[in-house]
């Protein structure tokens, strides 16, 4: 009961509630149907024809969403999670193309490969924190930028496929590809992220090294003062983080279409997406994971709903972004709608 | 209780009352601050507000002061109703609060700060020559001297605390109310302080002030209402009370005050210091043995806290050795320490030693966490709450269970947490800093006992406290720092509180008493 009217009260279900609402009141003023645009998201997204596209984007989301809740669980935030991603996806590409190893095998490569460089890019970002004494913040966003300009101009110069005008590399030699499910798009990375997430999980509520980055994340003075070393922390995490960005991007390699085009991983705002659905859920595990499903949902639906509704789907990025505006005011429904329950007294 | 609290005096539309707040009543979700408190205080007095922390001090203040709406009950200024919604309305009514934390600009000079939000203006600029005749002014007028282009930030505590009482007098301020004023301060600086405040109240002013040290109460104060638990729990004029009488109306039972524990028997030392340096230590050589408290006593802001910081490995040594156990860990990381065998009560409970978002079992498990609470590497959440329960009930924390934030706790419960989960550690050496500081009189007994119970079980203990009565009652060994460096030592019969007094704030001592026992 305690815990329900806790959930209820939480500042969480207001902000989404209220996103609701208040992205109504938008359809209505657009002369628009409410009921109609958000029954098209839900079943555009959730619905036979929709599911399989809200896995493949959810499997990106999550994936961003984690790289980033990973080392926000400890209070550091990573802004380079395009650069990270797009490097991981680069590398998953020229892998793919040049490996002479057979077809499995190059996909592990590549995989690895792509993990690899986004790791490595971010090691860069940490390294700067701790020696140079620029921002984390700072650092991992400014570096980002040469990382997707070098992609960019791989996938437009030496890696451009001959005679097609789209600034995209060859395409992947046959079977250098993640297995499907069926015939969706929804390949083994869908696996792979959900495995990273119960490894998150697992990692965060039952070990000592979880135990250490959240105590950072609630206090860096008090995990400081008991000899968490905080440097070791950063790179280890930023590692971690940058390696499950660039393992999205690897993902989106070896998925259909089979090759990097450019801006295909950037354009989406994945980063953002997870960066939001990480902050919703204030890096715990469990929350990470809904709320990426949950901004999937929208990003996926809202498409659904410009087809069928002729209501344009930034009423869905608008959504996104009342919550996250309510989110950060933190507010909630008062404590008396929900009866008299004594929480934990100030002065027990 | 010791006295049944009077009636109060009816102060409505008498002349003599300056402030009468009758039936306050202020609820947090479940806690009652304030049960219809009356408090009345007349013009011209020192008020002594006493209670242990939670007792309904602070909620009475801000209610006071329009920082919090009253659930129910009435405010009376000068005899007249008065309903505020904000501070300012308290200023217009002439209130001025003086805030633990000071609320100063450091980078600006005194008399911009003293005129802030009530400056002279000249053609709509601020007139600061005539802001500089104000401050130099009252300052005059109340014997509060303080160079009004000095730097607030370049000022020491005392002075800057003149800064915060001429801001309120430049404001017009005929009633003054003071947070813990003397927390900060040296015994001496304490002392100007209360001749200030007796020469502010002969001009008429009053003041109200919140503490809970008694000393001061009972040297500087006309009357003392207690508070406990969010009642009124004694009234009483200060010329005809005692300290043990103000300490059971705090309390609600008899304590016993300013104990002074037996002395330990020194074993081996345990850990060894020579010329230790850091950028605000100097040359500092202690040793502290087996079985042994050594009390470092000092004001604030004397290199103290840099020095068990560096102890603590969180702070970069420029010169010296540390030998703890004979082993040279000068140069050890923080966790290599701990595993040595150190553990640290670090001052600022709130900010460092614990996290207060999380909970009292994740807040209990930190140090233990890698050691006893852990295999390979795995945390079992089980494990973490067992531990919890034990440490609470072992050391008697309060708290409504394991789960709940740590910020729910009290201050006192907060730092029986701290200390609990440091000598959890058993630790040769404990390291702790303030032990008490704004602890109620009861968490101080156990924290005391629980000190002195873990040196006779032969751990060697330094302890830091700006306390005296406290260097004095539980330390075998006292030395004061002074500008970075130990100014004196001294044995426990030594250490009286005049001779610390001195040689805290830098009086010369004799040279004999430089080499601390070895």
């Amino acid at each position: 009961m305690t815990r329900i009217s806790g959930a209820l009260r939480s500042p969480l279900t207001f902000s989404v509630l209220a996103g609701l609402v208040i992205g109504a009141l938008f359809l209505l003023g657009t002369g628009a149907d409410p009921v109609t645009a958000y029954r098209a998201v839900v079943t555009g997204a959730l619905g036979a024809d929709g599911i399989g596209s809200t896995l493949t984007t959810g499997t990106s989301v999550l994936g961003l969403a984690l790289a980033l809740a990973i080392p926000l669980r400890a209070g550091l935030i990573n802004l380079g999670g395009d650069g990270q991603m797009v490097l991981g996806g680069i590398t998953a590409a020229v892998t793919g193309l040049y490996s002479p190893l057979p077809a499995p095998l190059t996909v592990v490569l590549a995989l690895l490969a792509g993990m690899a460089a986004g790791a490595g890019y971010a090691i860069l970002a940490a390294l700067c924190e701790n020696h140079l004494g620029v921002p984390l913040l700072v650092s991992s966003l400014l570096l980002s930028y040469p990382a997707v300009s070098l992609a960019s101009y791989l996938a437009r110069y030496p890696l451009k496929e001959p005679g097609s005008s789209l600034p995209q590399t060859r395409a992947l030699p046959d079977g250098v590809a993640l297995p499907a499910f069926g015939d969706s798009t929804v390949t083994l990375g869908l696996v792979l992220v959900a495995l990273a997430a119960a490894a998150y999980w697992f990692t965060d509520r039952r070990t000592a090294v979880g135990y250490e980055i959240r105590m950072t994340g609630l206090n860096p003075r008090f995990s400081a003062y008991a000899g968490v070393e905080r440097r070791g922390l950063t790179l280890k995490l930023m590692a971690l983080s940058g390696g499950l960005a660039g393992l999205v991007g690897a993902i989106g390699v070896l998925s259909f279409p089979y090759r990097f085009v450019d801006g295909s991983l950037t354009a989406p705002g994945y980063t953002w997406t997870g960066l939001t659905a990480a902050l919703l859920a204030a890096a715990a595990p469990l929350g990470t994971v809904v709320a990426a499903f949950f901004f999937a949902v929208l990003q996926v639906g809202g498409l659904a709903m410009e087809r069928t509704t002729e209501v344009p789907r930034e009423l869905t990025q608008v959504l996104q972004a009342i919550v996250i505006v309510f989110l950060a005011a933190r507010l909630r429904f008062p404590r008396r709608w929900f009866g008299r329950r004594t929480r934990e007294s100030e002065a027990v | 209780m010791t006295r049944p609290p009077a009636e109060p005096e009816s102060g409505a539309g008498v002349s003599g009352v300056a402030v009468e707040l009758r039936g306050i009543t202020k609820r947090f979700p479940g806690t009652l601050a304030n049960d219809a408190v009356d408090l009345t205080v007349r013009h011209g007095e020192i008020h002594a507000l006493m209670g242990e922390n939670g007792a309904g001090k602070s909620t009475l203040m801000s209610v006071l002061y329009g920082m919090e709406r009253a659930d129910a009950g009435s405010i009376r200024i000068d005899g007249r109703e008065v309903r505020f919604t904000s501070p300012s309305d308290a200023m217009a009514a002439g209130l001025g609060m003086v805030h633990q934390s000071f609320k100063l600009f450091d980078s600006l000079t005194v008399a911009e700060n003293v005129v802030y939000a009530a400056e002279p203006r000249r053609f709509g600029l601020v007139d600061r020559a005539a802001a500089r005749r104000r401050v130099r002014a009252l300052a005059e007028e109340h014997g509060l001297a303080v160079d009004p282009d000095a730097r607030v930030g370049d000022l020491p505590v005392g002075l800057r605390q003149r800064v915060e009482i001429l801001k309120l007098l430049h404001r017009g301020a005929r009633t003054l109310i003071l947070d813990e004023p003397t927390a900060v301060l040296t015994p001496a600086e304490a002392d100007t302080l209360f001749g200030v405040l007796k020469s502010l109240t002969a001009q008429g002013r009053t003041v109200v002030l919140v503490t809970h040290k008694l000393r001061e109460v009972l040297e500087g104060s006309d009357r003392v209402t207690v508070l406990r638990d969010g009642r009124v729990a004694a009234r009483l004029v200060t010329s005809d009370t005692t300290a043990d009488e103000i300490a059971a109306a705090m309390t609600g039972r008899a304590v016993e005050l300013d104990r002074v524990h037996a002395p330990g028997t020194p074993g081996e030392a345990v850990l060894r210091v020579t010329g230790f340096s850091t950028d605000s230590v100097h040359d500092v050589d202690l040793t502290v043995h087996a079985g042994e408290i050594v009390g470092i006593a000092g004001v604030a802001g004397n290199g103290q806290s840099e020095l068990v910081e560096a102890l603590a490995g969180l702070r970069p040594v420029a010169a010296g050795q540390v030998r703890l156990q004979g082993d040279d860990v000068t140069h050890a990381s923080a966790t290599e320490r701990r595993v040595k065998g150190l553990a640290y009560v670090p001052e600022d409970r709130h900010a460092v030693g614990t996290a207060p978002a999380a909970s009292v079992a994740d807040n209990l498990a930190m140090g233990h966490h890698r050691t006893t609470l852990s295999a390979r590497g795995l945390l079992p959440p089980a494990a973490v709450r067992a531990h919890a329960r034990r440490l609470v009930e072992r050391f008697g924390i309060k708290a409504a269970t394991t789960e709940v934030p740590a910020s729910a706790l009290s201050g006192g419960n907060l730092q029986k947490l701290l200390i609990g989960r440091e000598l959890a550690h058993d630790a040769p050496l404990l390291l702790v800093e303030q032990p008490t500081r704004g602890v109620d009189i009861g968490a101080i007994q156990n924290i005391h006992d629980q000190l002195i119970a873990y040196r006779d079980a032969g751990h060697a203990v330094l302890l830091v406290s700006a306390e005296l009565s406290e260097i004095r009652g539980l330390a075998d060994r006292v030395l004061v720092m002074y500008e970075g460096r130990v100014a004196a030592s001294y044995t426990k019969e030594e250490a009286d509180e005049r001779t610390l007094g001195l040689a805290m704030a830098g009086a010369p001592v004799e040279a004999t008493d430089m080499n601390p026992l070895t």
